[in-house]
């Protein structure tokens, strides 16, 4: 008979303040196999592990359960303190009597207690049958992949690559620089952002442990934290990378014409084109959709030869490429290719995107002078459409009156509930750089509230306000165009306690920072899920801000929530240091939660390969049969195929048939009712 | 006084703010008026505020920073404006509130728009030194055994000629808002 004891902590009030310890405890006493039952303030306290440790090495039990809060957060410190005191680790259970009892019943005194009682039942039950589990370790690939090549993939791939690790870093883009690149200045300090990142994307191109994907998506992962398969899909460029050197030729030969999306769609690009004069590489892509094929060059076909001269007839993109890289006589697959890379651990770092104007029919979106604040950013750029000019773009006159509304889709149920944390910095940016070239202009901007948090923020908000530029509290309701091409901006100013309205020449919309198109998709292909605002979920907010459920994926920038440029690198930063631990240690623990076939009861239906989420079951031959068989390596002890097969024949350690079967009983059949 | 209905219009209309209108203010005597981020602390400790006077100092400070010139001069609520100094002791900003009271009056006196009330102190400020003077007073001066007249310019020709000679040379007296020319004193400040 195992010797079972059953430790209830009292979180401070947060137990015990719903449940009757006293009772409980009462009651644990009583149960099949317990040997003792203590409570305490703190269980995790070090105090409150000594007591487990000391009746261990007393020889008064041999099993433990602890009645506690969450295991997420719990469980290796209490696994650790059984097996420091000489205990297999395995050989612990824990009751989750706090997120699960006392927080959720804490009006129903009763109801809780009575519900702690069950929880501890089923605990002990399952701890009666656990058996020791051994650990093992992995080997890791020591080498990482980057998803985005914005600010935060950058440095989590510099990062990672300055300490000596191979890095692949994928980019949906021809080039990397993310949405960074397109912003004019950047706040608090209104550095030119091309002046700071242009440097650290040409580190990133050059480095020699960062290989670039860029024009490339991840298609899909295996494999578990140490050894990641990662198939990445190169889409076709239709330019032959290493032959193009980047110098323009065939761009200033395009005659097609495409708006350009670097420039928010407020100029055109030709239909073959490098994304921006920095880009890194700087190579040129194809738009295939838009190309028009002139002179019938389709991809794959010989030139038809010019009857008179006997040339061939090319196309000018073609025929201007210095270099042959240009080459409509090769044939590509439209598919582009499949790269293949195994890597140890993940970093996601897809970015943001800016949220379109056209949803907003009360702010006139139609209107060519009602802009988004990222095209404002392009507008005000010396790398834009007007090359920095401040010009409206219906007529090309200087603005003499420019209003920006705030919370555009953001804190609004409509669209985004959430705040987009950077609107009300940008949009001081950008009426600063406005109001500080032409200090003539009337800016205006209508915010909810003022949100310019920590250091240098509220200074900056203070300066703008000295500038001049004016502060209306009050969400616009409707934006109307006039004759002339003004517009009328109409809004409540809080502060006058009356409506008010303002003619402008430009209305700029501070849009909400959305998740990047397809994130959604990504995070299923690795595992990891988003929150109901779309942006990916980390493990734990305070503590565990870039690690996601899956071990060795971690996570970093806006993919996880809107935010700055300084909190970006941080992140990113932090996640870099993250991922490099498993890379660093060279082997990671495997839990020994995971399952196994036993071959004899196998009776090789098949039916588990395809239901695990994780590909770690395969058949193989056993004697004369074909059986299934799980691959340690890859199993994350999910359970799925446990559950599912009809033989009984698959085992998931920690969880046996056995002990699940033990703790159902104990919740549905030991005596007392729960009404909870 | 003017209740909050007829001073403010339906619609206040921005784009017909006066331009520079806060720069103006500012060098009539309120110089950080743009530090001001309408926290309200002010208004909460302003006695006119609680009396309900329509603009009260958060209030004028928005409409000065909207260039809200003329709405501030069809109403008389700056006037209101006890002196107490408070929303100056309070004022998280160190904007000086009262001073952007006082500058708007400023602004106000230049413009005509003062209230009748406002012309009365200032003539009587001139004609015997205070503000405020009741001269029927003097009786019950007498009755509790002081001297009729207060020891200031009212009991003090000279005092009285100097300070009319010092407000014959404020900008005041070039508005001819209440006649002036008493002291006799011309170019020079002897009296
Ligand atoms: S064929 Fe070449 S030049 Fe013509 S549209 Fe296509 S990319 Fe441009
Ligand atoms: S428990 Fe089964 S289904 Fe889940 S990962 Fe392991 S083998 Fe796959
Ligand atoms: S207390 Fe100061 S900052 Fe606040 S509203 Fe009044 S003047 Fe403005
Ligand atoms: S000084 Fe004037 S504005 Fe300031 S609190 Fe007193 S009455 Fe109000």
């Amino acid at each position: 008979m195992s010797k079972i004891g059953v430790y209830i902590c009292h979180c401070g009030e947060n137990i015990a303040g719903a449940v009757d310890i006293a009772e409980v405890k009462k009651y644990a006493g009583g149960l099949p196999g317990v040997a003792l039952v203590r409570d305490y303030l703190f269980m995790c306290s070090d105090p409150g592990q000594d007591l487990i440790k000391q009746d261990i090495k007393d020889g008064l039990v041999d099993r433990v359960v602890v009645a506690a809060c969450t295991p997420r957060t719990h469980e290796p410190i209490f696994r650790k303190a059984v097996e420091d005191a000489g205990l297999n680790r395995y050989l612990f259970e824990m009751a989750n009597i706090r997120d699960q009892d006392s927080w959720a019943h804490w009006h129903d005194k009763q109801g809780a207690t009575e519900k702690a009682k069950k929880l501890i039942a089923s605990a002990v039950a399952k701890a009666a049958l656990l058996e020791p589990l051994t650990d093992r370790y992995v080997d890791v690939t020591k080498a990482a992949l980057v998803v985005g090549g914005g600010v935060a993939g950058m440095f989590a791939a510099l990062d990672l690559a300055n300490m000596g690790y191979k890095v692949y870093l994928v980019e949906k883009k021809p080039s990397i620089g993310g949405n960074m690149a397109k912003l004019d200045k950047t706040f608090p300090t209104n550095d030119c952002s091309a002046c700071i990142l242009t440097p650290v994307m040409v580190q990133v191109g050059t480095h020699p442990n960062i290989t670039l994907l860029t024009y490339s998506e991840v298609e899909a992962v295996d494999g578990s934290i140490g050894n990641f398969r990662v198939k990445v899909r190169r889409r076709q460029t239709y330019i032959e990378w290493d032959k193009c050197t980047g110098c323009g030729a065939c761009v200033e030969a395009c005659p097609a014409k495409v708006p350009d999306e670097f420039n928010e769609g407020m100029s055109n690009r030709k239909a073959i084109y490098i994304e921006f004069p920095q880009a890194v590489p700087k190579k040129a892509v194809v738009d295939i959709a838009h190309c028009l094929n002139c002179a019938k060059r389709t991809f794959g076909t010989q030139p038809r030869i010019h009857s008179k001269t006997g040339e061939p007839i090319l196309a000018p993109c073609e025929k201007a490429c210095p270099t042959g890289a240009c080459d409509r006589s090769l044939s590509y697959n439209p598919d582009g290719e499949i790269i293949e890379l195994n890597v140890g651990t993940i970093i996601v770092a897809t970015g943001y995107k800016v949220m379109d104007k056209a949803p907003f029919k009360e702010y006139s979106p139609q209107s060519p002078n009602v802009l988004t604040a990222m095209q404002l950013e392009r507008l005000l750029s010396a790398t834009g459409p007007t090359e920095g000019e401040f010009k409206r773009p219906s007529d090309g006159k200087k603005p003499k009156t420019v209003a920006f509304i705030s919370c555009v889709g953001s804190r609004d149920k409509n669209h985004h509930p959430y705040c987009s944390k950077v609107c009300c910095m940008y949009m001081l940016k950008e009426a600063r750089l406005i109001k500080e070239k032409y200090p003539e202009t009337n800016v205006y901007i209508f915010f909810i509230d003022v949100r310019t948090g920590g250091k240098d923020f509220e200074e900056y908000y203070t300066y703008c306000r000295d500038l001049g530029i004016k502060i209306v509290r009050g969400r616009v309701g409707a934006v109307d165009e006039l004759a002339g091409d003004r517009l009328r901006v109409r809004a409540y100013d809080v502060d006058m306690a009356a409506p008010v309205e303002l003619e402008a020449d430009l209305v700029v919309l501070a849009t909400a920072i959305e998740p990047s198109p397809g994130l959604e998709e990504l995070g299923r292909r690795l595992g990891i899920t988003c929150g109901s605002e779309g942006f990916l979920k980390e493990v734990h907010t305070k503590l565990y801000p870039v690690e996601t459920p899956v071990k060795g994926i971690y996570i970093a920038g806006c993919a996880q929530g809107p935010k700055d440029i300084p909190e970006s690198v941080s992140q990113a930063r932090a996640a870099a240091a993250a991922a490099a631990v498993p890379l660093t240690a060279g082997k990671v623990l495997v839990e020994p939660l995971i399952s196994e076939i036993d071959a004899e009861k196998c009776s090789g239906c098949g039916l588990c390969v395809p239901l695990c989420p994780y590909s770690a079951i395969g058949m193989v031959q056993h004697g004369d049969k074909l059986r299934a068989k799980i691959d340690p390596a890859l199993c994350a002890g999910c359970g799925v195929c446990a559950a599912a097969c009809p033989s009984r024949a698959i085992t998931l350690h920690g969880f046996t048939t056995a002990q699940i079967e033990a703790q159902i009983e104990a919740l549905t059949f030991s005596g007392g009712d729960l009404n909870v | 006084m003017s209740n909050a209905a007829e001073a403010v219009p339906e619609v206040i209309n921005l784009s017909a703010g006066e331009k520079g209108f806060v720069d103006e203010i500012k060098a009539l005597g309120a110089t950080h008026i743009l530090d001001c981020i309408q926290c309200a602390k002010c208004a909460a400790a302003c006695p006119m505020a609680l009396a309900g006077f329509p603009f009260f100092n958060k209030r004028v400070i928005q409409a000065i920073l909207l260039g809200l010139k003329e709405m501030l001069l069809d109403d008389t609520s700056i006037w209101a404006c006890q002196s107490c100094n408070r929303c100056t002791e309070v004022c998280p900003r160190k904007v000086n509130p009262f001073e952007v009271m006082q500058a708007m009056r400023r602004v106000a006196v230049r413009e005509f728009a003062l209230p009748t009330l406002a012309i009365e102190g200032i003539k009587s400020l001139y004609d015997v030194g205070h503000a405020v003077y009741l001269a029927q007073a003097h009786e019950n001066r007498v009755k509790v055994g002081l001297p009729q007249k207060p020891p200031s310019t009212v009991a003090h020709p000279t005092a009285l000629r100097e300070l009319q000679a010092l407000l014959e040379q404020t900008a005041l007296s070039d508005l001819g808002i209440i006649p002036m020319g008493k002291s006799g004193v011309k170019e020079s400040c002897e009296v």
